[in-house]
C-alpha cells in the first residue's frame, strides 16, 4: 500500500519534470511557421544571451575554478570549513538582490569608470604575482592567505576607484550605463559558488595517495597541483564551466534588471542586450495564448531549454565518468 | 630556503579566494547599509539660495555638483523634488525648531515652529489627509532617533503599503509570501520524500532514469519552470476548470489567471530535486548497521524504512525542506508569469469561507524589490524600500541557510553516536 503511494509520488514527479519539455513541443506543434521577423529577432535576443553569458563565464569560470583549485589543495582546513559555507551563503542570494545592486549602485558607478574596471583587471593580478614571487619564500604556508590579501585587495581597489575617479580623462564611456560588462560582473559572482562548488568537489574526489606520492617524490605543492590534481580532475573542472554556463545563459533577475532589454546584435560588451530569460519574463504575461507572439516566446523557451539541457546532460556525462574513474584508482 | 616554484601563482589564487569572500562581505554589508539606512531618520535642512529664497526639506542625494532636497508634499507623494546646484547655496543649517508633519498618505511636510505651528503647516496640504506623526528630527538626540528608527523598521515589517508602493510597510507581501511557500511544502514534501524514498529502496532501470532526469532537469533555468506553469497549469489545467465549474463567470477567469494555486505548483516543481537529494543523501548515511539489525529482528523492508529509517533521517527531511523554502523564496522570475501583482487588493488568507483562496492574485516580497527599484513612480523612495526588501529578503535567506547547515551538523554527530 504504502510501496504503492512511493511509487504514484515517484510517477507524479517525473511526469512533472517531463511535462516541461512536452508542453513546450505540444505548444509549438500546430506548426504554421512565424514571420520573418520573428526569427531575426529570435537571433537577436539569441545573441544577446550568448554575449552575456559570455561575459558572466569569463568572471564566473576563473574565479570559482581558481578559489576551488586553492580550497582543495592549499588552504588551512580551518578556513576551508569557512569558506565553503560562506560560498554556499553566497549562492543562496536570490538573484533579484545581485540585479537591484548592479542596477542602483554599480551601473551608476560603471558608467564613468570602465577604465578604472580594466586597469584594475590587470593590476590586481599582476600585483598578486608579483608580491607572491617577492615574498612567497617569507611566507612559511599559504593556509592562511586569503585572509591577509583581502584587505590587501579591498584597498587597491578602493585606491582604484579613488583614482579612476580623479582621471576621467581616459574614461571610456559605454553605450548605455546597463550593459554586457555590468550583467556579466553581477552574473558572474552570483554564478562563481555554482563553479566553485561543482569544481571542489571534483578535486576533492582525488584520491589523497595520489598528491602523497607526488609529495614523496618531491614535488612541492604547487608541483603536485599542475602535474597530478589537475589532469586526475581535469573533467571535473570542464563540468563546473558548463554547469557554470548553463546557469548564466538561463538566469533571469540579473539579466533582467541590469542589460536594458533593448535588442542589440553585435558584439560590443559595453552595449545593451536583451536575453531569451528577460524576453520570457516581460513578454509572457502580456501575450494571449496561442498567439503568434506567444508561440515564438514558446520557441524561444524551447530554444533555451534545449541549450541548457544539452549543456547540463554533458557536464553530467564528465562528471559521471570521472567519479567512475576515481572509483576505480581508489578501489585499486 | 630557496624560491619554491608556483608562489605567485598560489598568491593568484589565493586571490579568487579572496575575492570571493569579499564580495560576499560587501554584499552582505551594502545591503545592511542601504536596506537598514532607508529607515533612518533625516534631519531637515533648511537652504537660503543664491536668488534669496529659502528651502526646507530633507536632503536625499548629495554629490559633488547638486543637492537633491525633498520639499513639503502638498499635492502628492514624490513630486516635490528640487536639485540645487551646490554654487547657488548660501548657506545651510538645521534649525532645532524644524517639526516634519506626516500624513498618513505618506506624504512629508516641514515647516518651522517658530514661523508656523504644526497645524499650519499641517493645513499646507492641498488634499485632505489624516495626519499621522509630527517629528521634531532636528531637536532629538542619538538615543530619540534611535527609537524613531526602529518605529520605522516596525511600521515597515507590520503594515500595509500606502501611496501604490511608496510608503507604509510590506506586511501583505510577507503574508502572501509564507502563505505561497507553505503551500508549496506541503505540495513538494510528499512528492519529493515519496521519489527519495524510490531512489533509495529500489534498483532497477528506472530508478537510474529517474534519478538522471531530476538531476539534469535540476538545472533548467527557472523561467523555463514559469513558462510551464503559465502555459499548463494557468492556461491549461486553469482554462478547463473555469470552463467545468465557473462557466458563468467566463469570460472573466477564475482560475484561468494567475494565482496562488499556480505558483505554488511552479515552485513545487522547482523545488523538488532539492528535497529529493537531501532526503535520499540523509537516507544513504544511516549507518547499514541500524537497517541490518532490524532486518535481523524479523522486521519487513516495510517496517524498517518507516518506523525506523525515515524516523532517524527526520532532520534530512527538515534539511530538505528548508533548502526548497530559501530557493523558493528567491524565486522570482516564475512568479512573474504565474500571477505576482504589485499591489493585490486582497490577501490569500482571510475570515470568508473558505479561508484559503488559491485562486486569488498575490503579492510577493522578491518582486517587491524588482517593482520598487526598477517600476516604482518615485525612484528615490522605490530604491532604499528595495533595499530595505532586499536586506528582509536575504536576512530570511541567510537564516534558513544556516539552520540547514546547522541541521546537516547534527544530523551527522547523531550517526557518529549510532555508529559503533
Amino acid at each position: 500500500m504504502r510501496g504503492a503511494l512511493v511509487s504514484a509520488g515517484t510517477a507524479l514527479v517525473l511526469a512533472g519534470m517531463l511535462a516541461i519539455p512536452l508542453y513546450l513541443m505540444a505548444g509549438l506543434l500546430p506548426w504554421s511557421g512565424l514571420p520573418a521577423d520573428a526569427w531575426s529577432r529570435l537571433a537577436v535576443i539569441f545573441a544577446g544571451t550568448l554575449r552575456a553569458g559570455a561575459c558572466a563565464v569569463l568572471v564566473a569560470v576563473p574565479l570559482g575554478v581558481a578559489t576551488a583549485m586553492f580550497t582543495a589543495h592549499f588552504c588551512a582546513s580551518r578556513l576551508r570549513a569557512w569558506i565553503k559555507p560562506s560560498l554556499e551563503m553566497l549562492e543562496a542570494v536570490p538573484t533579484v538582490v545581485f540585479g537591484l545592486i548592479a542596477t542602483t549602485t554599480i551601473a551608476p558607478w560603471l558608467a564613468t569608470h570602465v577604465a578604472t574596471v580594466l586597469a584594475l583587471l590587470v593590476v590586481v593580478p599582476a600585483l598578486l604575482l608579483t608580491g607572491g614571487m617577492a615574498l612567497g619564500q617569507r611566507v612559511q604556508s599559504y593556509g592562511w592567505l586569503p585572509f591577509w590579501l583581502l584587505p590587501l585587495i579591498v584597498a587597491v581597489v578602493a585606491t582604484g576607484a579613488a583614482l579612476g575617479a580623479q582621471h576621467d580623462a581616459i574614461a571610456i564611456v559605454p553605450e548605455s550605463p546597463w550593459n554586457a560588462v555590468l550583467v556579466g560582473l553581477a552574473l558572474g559572482f552570483a554564478s562563481m559558488p555554482l563553479v566553485f562548488s561543482v569544481a571542489e568537489d571534483a578535486l576533492f574526489l582525488v584520491p589523497r595517495t595520489h598528491t602523497q606520492a607526488a609529495f614523496a617524490l618531491g614535488a612541492t605543492r604547487w608541483q603536485a597541483l599542475v602535474s597530478v590534481l589537475l589532469p586526475a580532475a581535469g573533467s571535473g573542472l570542464m563540468a563546473a564551466a558548463l554547469l557554470g554556463l548553463s546557469r548564466c545563459l538561463g538566469e533571469t533577475m540579473i539579466v533582467l534588471m541590469a542589460s536594458g532589454n533593448t535588442p542589440i546584435a553585435g558584439f560590443d560588451p559595453l552595449a545593451g542586450l536583451r536575453s531569451i530569460s528577460a524576453d520570457l519574463a516581460l513578454g509572457m504575461p502580456e501575450a494571449a495564448a496561442a498567439s503568434e507572439p506567444y508561440r515564438s516566446l514558446l520557441l524561444a523557451a524551447l530554444l533555451l531549454l534545449v541549450l541548457t539541457l544539452a549543456l547540463n546532460c554533458l557536464a553530467e556525462a564528465v562528471r559521471e565518468r570521472l567519479r567512475r574513474r576515481m572509483h576505480a584508482v581508489a578501489g585499486a | 630556503m630557496g624560491r619554491r616554484e608556483g608562489d605567485g601563482k598560489i598568491w593568484l589564487l589565493a586571490g579568487a579566494t579572496a575575492t570571493g569572500l569579499g564580495v560576499l562581505l560587501c554584499l552582505i554589508g551594502w545591503l545592511a547599509i542601504a536596506g537598514l539606512g532607508a529607515f533612518w531618520p533625516l534631519s531637515v535642512t533648511e537652504m537660503q539660495l543664491r536668488n534669496g529664497s529659502a528651502l526646507l526639506g530633507e536632503i536625499v542625494f548629495e554629490d559633488s555638483g547638486v543637492i537633491a532636497l525633498r520639499t513639503s508634499e502638498i499635492d502628492r507623494i514624490g513630486v516635490a523634488y528640487r536639485r540645487v546646484p551646490r554654487i547657488d547655496i548660501v548657506s545651510q543649517s538645521q534649525p532645532a525648531d524644524a517639526i516634519t508633519v506626516v500624513l498618513d498618505d505618506g506624504r512629508r511636510l516641514f515647516g518651522r515652529e517658530s514661523t508656523t505651528s504644526a497645524a499650519r503647516v499641517f493645513a499646507l496640504a492641498s488634499r485632505p489627509a489624516l495626519e499621522r506623526e509630527v517629528q521634531h528630527v532636528n531637536a532629538l538626540d542619538r538615543l530619540a532617533r534611535m527609537r524613531l528608527f526602529f518605529g520605522n523598521v516596525g511600521r515597515f515589517l507590520a503594515t500595509p503599503p500606502t501611496a501604490s508602493n511608496l510608503d507604509g510597510g510590506v506586511l501583505p507581501a510577507l503574508i502572501d509570501t509564507v502563505v505561497l511557500v507553505l503551500l508549496m511544502s506541503m505540495i513538494v514534501m510528499p512528492l519529493g520524500i515519496a521519489t527519495a524514498i524510490h531512489l533509495h529502496e529500489q534498483r532497477s532501470r528506472s530508478t537510474r532514469f529517474v534519478r538522471s532526469a531530476i538531476t539534469t532537469l535540476a538545472g533548467i533555468p527557472s523561467i523555463v519552470y514559469g513558462v510551464l506553469g503559465l502555459g499548463l497549469f494557468v492556461h491549461g489545467v486553469g482554462g478547463s476548470i473555469d470552463q467545468w465549474f465557473y462557466a458563468d463567470r467566463l469570460p472573466v477567469p477564475t482560475f484561468a489567471t494567475g494565482g496562488l494555486l499556480w505558483a505554488s505548483l511552479t515552485l513545487a516543481l522547482l523545488t523538488v530535486p532539492v528535497v529529493v537529494v537531501s532526503v535520499e543523501e540523509g537516507l544513504a548515511r544511516i549507518p547499514a548497521g541500524l537497517r541490518d539489525g532490524s532486518l535481523a529482528l524479523g522486521a519487513t523492508r516495510e517496517e524498517t524504512l518507516w518506523r525506523l529509517l525515515l524516523p532517524a533521517a527526520r532532520p534530512a527531511l527538515l534539511t530538505g525542506l528548508v533548502l526548497a523554502i530559501a530557493r523558493a523564496a528567491g524565486a522570482v522570475a516564475p512568479m512573474m508569469l504565474v500571477g505576482v501583482v504589485k499591489l493585490a487588493p486582497t490577501l490569500p488568507i482571510d475570515g470568508d469561507f473558505p479561508f484559503l483562496h488559491p485562486s486569488r492574485q498575490f503579492m510577493h516580497l522578491g518582486f517587491g524589490i524588482y517593482d520598487a527599484a526598477l517600476a516604482s513612480s518615485d525612484a528615490i523612495r522605490g530604491v532604499p524600500r528595495a533595499y530595505a526588501c532586499a536586506a528582509l529578503l536575504v536576512a530570511v535567506v541567510v537564516a534558513l541557510n544556516l539552520s540547514a547547515i546547522l541541521l546537516r551538523h547534527r544530523l551527522r554527530e547523531r550517526y557518529r553516536a549510532l555508529e559503533y
